[in-house]
């Protein structure tokens, strides 16, 4: 086992981190569930604790040399034997950082986004229920481990999607999230067990030395990877399973913040990056990888440009940015990839948010509607929104630009060059969507509604409570702006303490030259100038290049038809298909023919029953003929 | 084999309180209902915490056979009464305790023949306990059909949907396998020119003719397999769950299943291995069909109990396909499995009886909403889904993990196609979940109550179980493996 | 013996076959038991004319045995036709088939 003797702290703040909230979640579900009041603050105080720890952790380990691993074998049946307990190194460092940061800052946003729903101990518990989850995937020592919490991440989502479960479309889009996810964890599990059943140990540190695969055919390698990526592409839902993710905004808007595209689509990227020398010992693996990164950055960009829902844009731009990582792994951009999750997480969370206050504040989730209302008049979600539109498109000096610059990086030194104007052509793309949304929003066309009209009718009548509600949203939104301005220039020291680890095995990605930069930052300006010509300007229509191209609109609107080819594939090969067949089978044949033999049992009963009158004469008179004759038989 | 003496008779002790409860209710006077659901609480009772006993006290380093009781019956015959717990049968005792007492719980608010029912219903676990104790191949036919005839008439007076037809069903198919079992019974006893049922003469490798464990073996493993409702021998199972009163459906999809299983296991492969050998082939092409068969049904269903019981035919495919793995992992994940399918679906059917006690419908379409009415009841519900989704902290995941191990290593395809089965089973119980708990609550039901905690105790007791064996396997994978180690190994040898 | 044996069996005979013909003729429970008496009596009277002709006395003592035996049936037939007069108000044989 590698790794040096456990410390007692780190340990110690280690359980805490992850057990705290799952107290609270257990908590909450079988005490507190009517005091919704205990319930948050039950909740918030886990998951302070938890962000106390990590940031602790952070500190204590910021020169960490080699992983650190505390484990104990959890199922020691014969040939099943799996560690349990926690690795530790800098990129779970990093990662439970960020979890526990947006968890933090999503939970007491919510105290005012959720303020008065029935439900409200219910989802604070669901919301400790994945903060331990994450935290724990974050922690696995193990790919078993990680699977463990990978499902009941997963299963949080499934509860938080349909949180409001009255609503049809909402408990349709949890359930289309589960089933998606799961079809590509099928896929991981089966490659993890094949891993399993070749090496006979899934331990992370293990899996990613070069020893451990020393025996194992190339071809095997590929193909266990290629399973285990099934897994990333449902959770980060890149192509083809990248339809739920659009259709699981329809749950709260902090539950989108947090895990539609901070942390929990990202424990996808995590794992790529988390088994990344484990993946790059497989080329083929990885072309394919960039492949399906490229093509889901690609489409779903196209997606973003048409849609008129405010989350739903900023959904489309989650599968398009995480396409960005997977590409950037997939190019051996190791570093590139993990910053961008960072920063990602970030910009991402606070975009979510700040479309949370408007939507909170006007009910509509359309952004020409948003705009009719008066959006632009709340100055910190604007400008807070302003700042992650830009993060988004990567203009400097923000935390996007930096990170979409490493990516660029990786991209270019790639022999290929197909793959580096792919990417560039999605920096254009992501600039001008997200700055079509914000000139939609800043600048309202012609209906604009009267200028005296009270911004929230809705809300007029509980002052005090309504002012808490809104310091409350803003505080993160504040924290998450500040974030994004600065979180860029820590990108040296990051790198140096993400490096630390991998540079030791020579996997460190090269030096770039700088002109891809250049050209990144020239068209994020051509996307967003473009934006302005056709939405910001005086006068303009308001109507974007694809909307003049019908064909192309459809194409987009209806999500290249991904969507209505599993709406087919369910409802027609699964359900009138083979789910009817085999159940005629069942009815038809299977009881049909036990039912037949049962009938005909009793039918030929019935004709033997035609022998039997019940007259008792009919009897006497039979056993007398038959008497006779046999005397007769016998006397002759 | 290493045998234990027992120093107290308590696997008797655990017989003895189901019979002596019969017996005591059946003297109470038949209008005294809540006298006779106490004493049927009190002598279910000390039967789990009998049974809790045996599982805690078993020596899991010695292994082997322990509370052993052996009493000569019929000497010229070679039939004793032969008690004894191994590995593979202790997680199957704890169960049966677990499943009975919760059962009991389950049906508190009965009114109709209360007296009769709990009297049949003592008499059908002293059945399937007997069953799970014997080590007397005799003794294992007589209390297979013990535990068959009380079936019959629980179904057939308390039950609810088609309830004649269901239970004749569910008999003819029983009786079915019986009629196989009992020539190979025969057979064995004949062949071996021991003149002796007992379990541990017979068990001795190479007692039988390969051509003798082969024909024995099919017979056995069909025989057995209806109870385990192996496709295509599966559809009685359905019908007999959703006929069935809720208490006895818990009974019936939650142990008498694994009876089939168990007896797969006990007689079929422990006394003809190279039966086992030859046909384990057959018996996962079956299995691995049941469980993506199982799965497809259950999409159809509109009724909860089918679907259950549907899914009950795909979750005992996974026992099975660990069965036909050859393997010391194959054997301890199918155990487990019937250890956790069993919590399972007694708590499916737990919830789902007290939801049918209050709305009178267990169709799906009619429900709908029912989180908002009856928060608690639905989440024990919805609990249980998510363990049939073999979701990783509840105990079927462990099950799962464990058999899909050994059937990708064994037979990768097979493998592979039972795990895509997983996704066809999320699909249709979230549908499920969906349709019945979710949407807008129906004002039909607007007056309902929740749960009480009384009335609630059994599924908490058997959601708790659900949760502390799926973070904590190693309790139940520690006993398993003290009998599958040794029984693998003397067959390598 | 004055009546020689065979006399005795062809009055017999007879006799058995009136009963036969009264019991699954007559639709009437009464006569059925009436002519089941018939036969018994024939059967008596062979006996009687067998203990004479073989000079044993064993056939007396059985005629005996079968007068008692005639007299319990008959009233346990009766007493069955009676109860089942009082259910259904019929003496008709063809009414008392529910075992078919």
């Amino acid at each position: 086992m590698v790794g040096s003797p456990p410390h007692a702290v780190d340990l110690a703040a280690l359980i805490a981190a992850t057990m705290l909230p799952f107290a609270s979640f257990l908590a909450i579900l079988v005490a507190t569930r009517g005091r919704p009041r205990l319930s948050a603050g039950l909740s918030i105080g886990s998951v302070t604790i938890a962000l106390v720890c990590s940031i602790a952790l952070l500190a204590l380990n910021f020169q960490l040399a080699a992983p650190i691993q505390f484990s104990t074998r959890l199922i020691a049946s014969s040939g099943l034997n799996i560690p349990f307990g926690f690795l530790l190194d800098p990129l779970n460092l990093l990662m439970i950082v960020v979890v526990s940061t947006i968890c933090f800052l999503v939970q007491v946003y919510s105290l005012g986004y959720m303020a008065g729903d029935p439900g409200f101990s219910r989802y604070y518990a669901f919301m400790s229920l994945f903060t331990w989850a994450m935290m724990s995937l974050s922690l696995s020592a193990s790919l078993l481990q990680l699977y463990f919490f990978w499902e009941l991440v997963g299963l949080s989502s499934y509860l938080l999607i349909g949180f409001w479960y009255e609503k049809f479309s909402a408990t349709q889009a949890g359930k289309k999230a589960f089933v998606m996810t799961r079809a590509g964890d099928v896929a991981f599990f089966i490659g993890f067990l094949l891993l399993f059943i070749h090496t006979g140990d899934l331990s992370i540190v293990h899996l990613n030395s070069r020893a451990a695969l020393a025996g194992i055919s190339p071809s095997f390698l590929t193909l266990s990877a290629l399973l285990i990526f099934g897994g990333i592409v449902g959770k980060s839902a890149q192509f083809p399973l990248l339809t739920w993710l659009p259709d699981a905004m329809e749950g709260p808007t902090p539950v989108s913040a947090l895990l539609h595209s901070a942390t929990m689509v990202a424990a996808g990227v995590y794992l790529f990056a988390r088994l990344f020398p484990f993946f790059s010992m497989s080329p083929v693996a990885m072309s394919v990888f960039l492949a399906i990164g490229t093509i889901s950055m690609l489409l779903a960009s196209t997606m973003a440009l048409v849609s008129r829902d405010i989350k739903r844009v900023w959904a489309y731009s989650t599968i398009s940015q995480l396409g960005f990582m997977i590409m950037a792994l997939g190019a051996g951009g190791y570093f590139a990839g993990v910053f961008h999750l960072t920063t990602h997480a970030g910009f991402k969370a606070l975009l979510f948010l700040c479309s949370g206050v408007f939507i909170h504040r006007y009910e509509t989730n359309d952004i020409y509607e948003l705009s009719r209302l008066g959006a632009r008049r709340m100055l910190v979600p604007m400008v807070s929104m302003v700042l992650g539109a830009a993060a988004l498109s990567g203009l400097p000096p923000l935390s996007g630009y930096f990170s979409k610059e490493a990516i660029m990086g990786s991209l270019s030194v790639l022999p290929d060059p197909v793959w580096l104007a792919a990417g560039l052509v999605g920096v254009f793309l992501t600039a001008y969507y997200s700055f079509r949304l914000i000139f939609i929003l800043l600048l309202p066309g012609e209906s604009e509604a009267p200028a005296g009209a009270p911004a929230a009718p809705a809300h007029e009548s509980d002052e005090s409570g309504h002012k808490f509600q809104d310091r409350v949203m803003a505080l993160p939104l504040i924290i998450l702006s500040a974030v994004t301005v600065i979180l860029g220039f820590f990108a040296t020291p990051l790198k140096h303490f993400l490096g630390a680890s991998l540079t030791a095995r020579g996997l460190a990605g090269t030096e770039a030259s700088s002109w891809p930069h250049m050209a990144a930052l020239a068209l994020a300006v051509a996307g967003v100038s473009l934006a302005w010509i056709e939405f910001g300007r005086k006068g303009a229509k308001q109507v974007g290049f694809v909307d003049r191209i019908p064909s192309l609109y459809r194409l987009f609107s209806e999500r290249w038809y991904i969507d209505r080819f599993y709406g087919l594939l369910v409802n027609v090969v699964v359900d009138r298909g083979i789910s009817r067949l085999c159940y005629q089978n069942d009815k038809k044949v299977i009881d049909g023919s036990i039912d037949g033999i049962c009938e005909g049992t009793v039918e030929s009963g019935r004709v033997v029953a035609f022998l039997q009158t019940g007259m008792v004469q009919y009897r006497l008179l039979a056993m007398f003929a038959v008497l006779v004759l046999l005397a007769l038989y016998f006397y002759y | 084999m290493q045998m234990e003496p027992a120093s107290f008779p308590f696997l008797s002790a655990i017989l003895l309180s189901c019979v002596v409860g019969m017996l005591t209710i059946m003297l109470i006077p038949e209008e005294k209902h809540r006298l006779i659901k106490q004493v049927s609480v009190v002598f279910s009772g000390i039967c789990l915490l009998l049974t809790l006993y045996v599982f805690f006290a078993f020596n899991r380093k010695l292994g082997g056979l322990q509370f052993v009781e052996h009493v000569s019956w019929i000497p010229s015959l070679g039939i004793s009464y032969f008690n004894a717990v191994d590995g593979f049968s202790l997680p199957n005792i704890l169960l049966t305790g677990i499943v009975f007492f919760t059962g009991v719980l389950t049906m508190w608010e009965l009114n109709t023949r209360v007296k009769e029912y709990f009297a049949l219903y003592f008499l059908m676990v002293a059945g399937v306990f007997g069953l799970f104790m014997s080590m007397d191949l005799f003794f294992i036919f007589v209390w297979y059909d013990v535990s068959l005839f009380p079936m019959y008439l629980l179904i057939a007076v308390w039950g609810t949907t088609r309830k004649e037809y269901g239970a004749m069903k569910l008999t003819l198919y029983l009786l079915a396998g019986s009629a196989l079992i009992l020539p190979a019974i025969i057979l064995l006893w004949a062949k071996s020119g021991l003149d002796t049922f007992s379990f541990v003469s017979l068990m001795h490798p190479g007692l039988f003719t390969p051509e003798v464990q082969k024909f024995a073996f099919l017979l056995l493993f069909l025989g057995f397999g209806i109870l385990a409702a192996v496709w295509p021998l599966h559809t009685w199972s359905p019908d007999g769950h959703v006929a069935a009163p809720h208490g006895v459906s818990m009974v019936h999809a939650g142990v008498l299943m694994k009876i089939g299983a168990f007896g797969i296991l006990r007689v079929a492969i422990m006394l003809c291995p190279l039966g086992w050998i030859y046909w384990a082939k057959f018996m996962a092409v079956l299995a691995v069909i049941g469980i993506v068969y199982g799965a497809f049904v259950g999409l159809m269903q509109t009724d909860l109990k089918y679907v259950i019981g549907y899914s009950s035919v795909s979750h005992m495919g996974v026992v099975c396909l660990g069965l036909s793995t050859v393997t010391v992992a194959g054997l301890n994940g199918a155990v487990f499995q019937m250890f956790a399918h069993g919590i399972m679906t007694a708590l499916f059917f737990s919830s789902v009886g007290y939801i049918y006690d209050r709305t009178h419908t267990k169709m799906i379409p009619e429900l709908g909403g029912l989180s908002r009415i009856m928060p608690v009841a639905s989440g024990f519900f919805i609990m249980a889904a998510l363990a049939g989704m073999g979701l990783p902290g509840l105990a079927n995941f462990w099950g799962e993990l464990v058999v899909f191990l050994a059937a990708l290593k064994v037979y990768p395809l097979f493998g592979v196609i039972a795990v895509l089965g997983l996704v066809v089973t999320a699909l249709f119980m979230l549908r499920v979940v969906q349709k019945a708990f979710y949407g807008p609550a129906n004002p039909r039901f607007a007056g309902l109550q929740d749960v009480s905690l009384w009335l609630g105790t059994p599924r908490i007791i058997l959601a708790a179980v659900l949760l502390i064996v799926g973070l904590c396997p190693s309790l139940l994978f520690n006993v398993i493996r003290t009998a599958s180690v040794p029984f693998m190994n003397g067959l390598l040898r | 013996m004055i009546v020689p044996f065979s006399n005795v069996l062809v009055v017999a005979g007879i006799l058995f076959a009136l009963g036969v013909f009264c019991t699954v003729a007559r639709r009437n429970l009464i006569m059925i038991v009436l002519g089941i008496e018939i036969m018994l009596n024939a059967a008596s009277i062979v006996f009687v004319g067998a203990a004479l002709h073989l000079d044993s006395l064993d056939g007396q003592t059985f005629v005996l045995f079968i007068l008692a035996v005639a007299a319990t049936e008959v009233s346990v037939g009766l007493a069955i036709i009676v109860y089942a007069f009082r259910r259904t108000g019929s003496f008709d044989p063809a009414n008392f088939n529910l075992l078919r």
